[in-house]
């Protein structure tokens, strides 16, 4: 860990940071942006926040790198394959549960 | 093997083959690190089941109708600020400074337990306008569900922490945890923190 100068300016430090990244995601759905770019923006920022966190407050960044990499590894690259599995199989079930079109006047005509 | 495979095997089995430290970490340490991935894996699993439910449910109601966002916001500076004060009682412990280390874990604590009440009081709020697991006024069953098994299990978290950081605070004062004790007990509480980062995001913002 840092032993030079003051050893508790690093958590001020990170929470003024954390509650100005909380704040600008607050705002962010007042400036209308297009949803993917919101949905960037906050995936983005809770990223940041969540480095900030598991790096100064954790003291990951301070451990050595193989710690470090366990850690980040196993539980983002697990996250993002568990995610990427399931998500297809989610719009297989929206589809299954819509309810079932029903058919035409014209299309009824033509049956009789 | 190959006297170049077996050179090259040397170090390593040096370093993973027993006695030694490979991630440069008491064995406390090494272990708490392993639960929290583990337990990280939990929320991985509850989150992107939360994910798959929302997709499949086609429409979701918007948050900001159904919750009040600045308290949610108020709900996320209180556990940010009990992190920042967890901190500074590791490092207090680590330089021997009884006192700050305690005074810091007082505050995390005082932290802990408004969270909490600020949770129970949106649990009782949300349950007082008729969300129940398996339905609610919102009209997408999912979402009551989702709500009630992403925030009940990091309460459950928060509540453990608290539960931790009692007994810790109790035991630092009487002199009986060394600092290292203190860390453990931080690790978890910003563990806690960081779970928080990614439910506020994805089931509050987005």
């Amino acid at each position: 860990m840092e032993t030079t100068g003051n050893p508790y300016r690093v958590y001020r430090v990170t929470w003024v940071i954390l509650l100005i990244i909380t704040v600008a995601m607050l705002l962010a759905e007042k400036f209308h942006l297009p949803h993917i770019f919101l949905v960037l923006f906050l995936c983005a920022f809770m990223m940041v926040k969540a480095t900030m966190i598991a790096g100064n407050f954790m003291h990951l960044r301070f451990e050595r790198r193989n710690l470090a990499v366990m850690v980040a590894a196993g539980i983002l690259l697990t996250s993002l394959t568990l995610f990427a599995f399931i998500t297809p199989e989610s719009h297989h079930v929206r589809k299954l549960s819509a309810p079932p079109e029903l058919p035409t006047a014209t299309e009824g005509a033509h049956e009789k | 093997m190959t006297d170049a495979a077996s050179t090259h095997m040397a170090p390593l089995e040096a370093h993973w083959g027993g006695g030694a430290a490979p991630f440069g970490a008491t064995w406390q340490k090494t272990m708490m690190w392993i639960f929290i991935v583990t337990d990280g894996l939990l929320f991985s699993g509850l989150l992107s089941g939360y994910g798959f439910l929302r997709q499949a449910a086609g429409v979701w109601p918007h948050q900001s109708q159904v919750f009040s966002i600045p308290f949610i916001a108020l709900m996320t500076f209180i556990l940010i600020t009990s992190s920042m004060t967890m901190g500074t009682a590791v490092t207090a412990a680590r330089l021997g400074d009884r006192r700050k280390a305690l005074h810091n874990l007082l505050f995390t604590i005082v932290g802990g337990a408004a969270f909490l009440s600020c949770q129970a009081y949106e649990w009782s709020h949300f349950i007082h306008e008729g969300a129940r697991l398996n339905h609610n006024p919102w009209g997408v069953p999912q979402f009551a569900a989702s709500f009630f098994v992403l925030t009940g299990f990091h309460g459950s978290h928060v509540f453990s922490g608290l539960v931790i950081l009692i007994i810790t605070a109790i035991r630092w004062a009487m002199g009986k945890t060394p600092a290292q004790g203190v860390e453990m007990a931080g690790l978890y509480w910003h563990f806690v923190d960081l779970v928080w980062v990614f439910i506020f995001t994805l089931f509050y913002l987005l």
